[in-house]
C-alpha cells in the first residue's frame, strides 16, 4: 500500500499525470520487448546461451555447498537405521547372495561362449567412460522445462550432449555447459527424445518426456507386437550420445496408442550420477573439401567472371 | 516505508549524506527478496511434477501490492528474465509475463483501493492461473510448444504457499520500516 499523501496543487496532479502515463508507456515497452526476445528465441534458439551458463555458474557451486550438510543429516540418520535393520537386513541379503550366486554360474557359461563369437565375428565395441561423478546440485521444479544442475562444467572436462546416468536408470543428457556448471536435461522435459528399445521383444522406438512423472513410448518401429505391463525400456545406442542397454523404465500401461513407461530412476532422486562421454564420436560436422566465400552463379563464370576465392582459414584444395 | 524520504541534498550534514548513501540498498530489498525466493525456486526436491510454488513470481506479486513504487515493471521484468536464464526457458517467457503481472496488480490496486487479504488471495490466485495457461502460448510462440497441464499442480502449490510468502516479505517491510533512518528535516 502506498502511504504518499495526496497532492493537493494542480501542478503536482499534473506532475502525476504525467508520471503515470510515462511508467504506463515503459510498461508497455517492457512487455513488447519481452514479445520480441521470444520472437529472437524461436529464430535463435542459442540466443543467451553464454549468458545462461554464467547464471548457471553461479547457482549452481551455491546450491551444492547448501544442500551437503542436508545430505550429511540424511546420511546420519541412514546410518541410525541400518544399525537397528543390521541382522534381519544380513539374513535377507545372504539369501539373495544366495539366489544370485548359483544365477551367475549359470550365466558364466553362456558369457564366454558371447566373447567366443564375438572375438570370431572380430566385433569392435565402444567403451563407456566415465567423466564425472556428482550429485545433481540444483533442479528446475517450479518451471515448464525440466531440467537439472550440476556443479561440474568445462573444467571437469564436461561437454555438450553427454548422458547422465543414475545409480538405476539413465537420468538425461547434458544441454548446456558452464565453466563450473552444467544442465542437464531431464527425461521427462517436453524436449527429450531418447532412443530406446523394448528388450523383450527388441523393438525399437523413442521414449519422450511430457513434463509429468512417466514418459510416452512413441514412433515404433517394425511389427506391431502387443506390450505387457513390466516390460523393461532401455536405451538402443542409436543416436550415439546415450549407451546401449542403460535401463529407462518400465512399461506400466501398455495402450497400443501410446505406452506410458513409469522411469526406473526418480531423476532427482538425490543420489550420485555419473557424466559419461557420448557413446559414439560425435561425427565432424565441418564441411569437407574447398569453401568458397560465396557462390558463384555458373553464367558469370562462363562470362568470364574471376574464379571464386577460397576461404583463406582453409587449405587450398587440389 | 522501507526507507523515509530524505530532507533536500543541499540540506544535509555530511553526516546525514553518509548515512543517506549507506541507506540506498534499501530499496533493492524487494528486488533482492524476489531474486533470493527464485534461487530458493531452484532446490533440489526430489519432485516429478512441475509442481515446485513460483515463489518468485508470488514475491514479485506481493511486493507489487506493499511497495507498488520499488516492484515497477521493468525491475518484474528484469526478474522473469534472470528466472528464464536459471530455469533453461527461452529468453522472455517468465520476464514478459512478470510485467503482465506486475502491471496487473497496479492496476487493481488503483481500482480497488484498500482491501483485506481474503480478497488478495482470490486476486493473486487468478494471476497465478492466467500465468499457469499463458505459459504455454508464449512457450509455443518461441517455439517450444509445452503442455499446459502439469504447471496446474504448480498452481495448486502456489495459491497453498501464497500467506508463507506474505508473511514473509511483509516481515521483512516490517523489519526494515523498524530501522528506517530519520532526518532532522533542518
Amino acid at each position: 500500500m502506498d502511504w504518499t499523501p495526496a497532492p493537493r496543487r494542480p501542478t503536482a496532479i499534473r506532475r502525476e499525470q504525467n508520471l503515470a502515463l510515462v511508467s504506463a508507456v515503459v510498461s508497455g515497452g517492457v512487455i513488447a520487448a519481452g514479445l520480441i526476445l521470444l520472437l529472437v528465441a524461436r529464430v535463435n534458439p542459442e540466443t543467451a546461451s553464454g549468458v545462461r551458463a554464467v547464471a548457471t555458474d553461479i547457482v549452481a557451486p551455491l546450491w551444492s555447498v547448501v544442500r551437503a550438510p542436508i545430505d550429511g543429516a540424511g546420511k546420519v540418520a541412514g546410518d541410525f537405521g541400518d544399525y537397528f535393520g543390521a541382522v534381519s537386513r544380513a539374513d535377507q541379503l545372504e539369501a539373495e547372495l544366495d539366489k544370485a550366486n548359483a544365477r551367475l554360474r549359470a550365466a558364466r557359461n553362456g558369457q564366454r561362449e558371447l566373447q567366443q563369437l564375438k572375438r570370431l565375428m572380430a566385433v569392435r565395441e565402444p567403451t563407456r567412460t566415465v567423466v564425472a561423478t556428482t550429485r545433481i546440485a540444483a533442479a528446475t521444479s517450479g518451471s515448464v522445462a525440466r531440467t537439472a544442475m550440476l556443479a561440474v562444467g568445462s573444467g571437469d572436462g564436461i561437454t555438450r550432449d553427454m548422458p547422465v546416468i543414475g545409480t538405476e536408470g539413465l537420468v538425461g543428457r547434458t544441454l548446456e555447459v558452464g565453466r563450473q556448471s552444467a544442465r542437464v536435461l531431464l527425461l521427462t522435459d517436453p524436449l527429450s527424445r531418447v532412443p530406446v528399445i523394448v528388450e523383450r521383444t527388441g523393438q525399437a522406438g523413442l521414449a519422450v518426456g511430457r513434463n509429468l512423472p512417466t514418459l510416452l513410448l512413441t514412433d515404433r518401429i517394425g511389427p506391431e507386437l502387443a506390450l505387457v505391463v513390466g516390460d523393461r525400456i532401455v536405451t538402443s545406442g542409436d543416436g550415439g550420445v546415450y549407451p546401449p542397454g542403460v535401463p529407462v523404465g518400465v512399461v506400466v500401461d501398455p495402450r497400443a496408442d501410446g505406452p506410458v513407461i513409469r522411469l526406473a530412476t526418480s531423476p532427482l532422486g538425490g543420489g550420485f550420477v555419473t557424466v559419461e562421454s557420448g557413446w559414439l564420436p560425435i561425427p565432424d560436422t565441418q564441411p569437407q573439401g574447398p569453401v568458397f566465400d560465396a557462390p558463384v552463379p555458373v553464367e558469370a563464370r562462363t562470362r568470364g567472371a574471376p574464379p571464386p576465392r577460397l576461404r583463406t582459414s582453409e587449405p587450398p584444395a587440389n | 516505508m522501507i526507507a523515509t524520504p530524505p530532507p533536500p541534498a543541499l540540506l544535509m550534514t555530511p553526516d546525514e549524506r553518509r548515512r543517506w548513501y549507506l541507506s540506498l540498498w534499501r530499496y533493492a530489498v524487494p528486488a533482492l527478496a524476489s531474486m533470493a525466493l527464485l534461487v530458493l525456486m531452484l532446490a533440489p526436491l526430489p519432485i516429478s511434477l512441475p509442481a515446485m510454488p513460483h515463489l518468485a513470481l508470488m514475491g514479485v506479486l506481493v511486493w507489487a501490492m506493499l511497495q507498488p513504487g520499488l516492484m515497477p515493471p521493468w525491475l518484474a521484468f528484469c526478474i522473469g528474465m534472470l528466472a528464464d536464464l536459471l530455469f533453461g526457458q527461452p529468453l522472455g517467457v517468465n520476464a514478459t509475463l512478470f510485467a503482465v503481472a506486475t502491471g496487473v496488480m497496479r492496476m487493481t490496486g488503483r481500482v480497488f483501493g484498500r482491501h483485506g487479504s481474503l480478497f488478495d488471495w482470490l486476486l493473486v490466485t487468478s494471476v497465478l492461473l492466467g500465468f499457469a495457461l499463458l505459459t504455454g502460448p508464449l512457450m509455443a510462440l518461441a517455439g517450444r510448444p509445452t503442455t499446459t497441464l502439469p504447471l496446474l499442480w504448480q498452481w495448486l502449490t502456489s495459491v497453498a504457499a501464497w500467506p508463507l510468502v506474505v508473511r514473509l516479505c511483509a516481515a521483512i517491510q516490517r523489519k526494515l520500516a523498524a530501522s528506517a533512518p530519520h532526518w532532522r528535516h533542518g
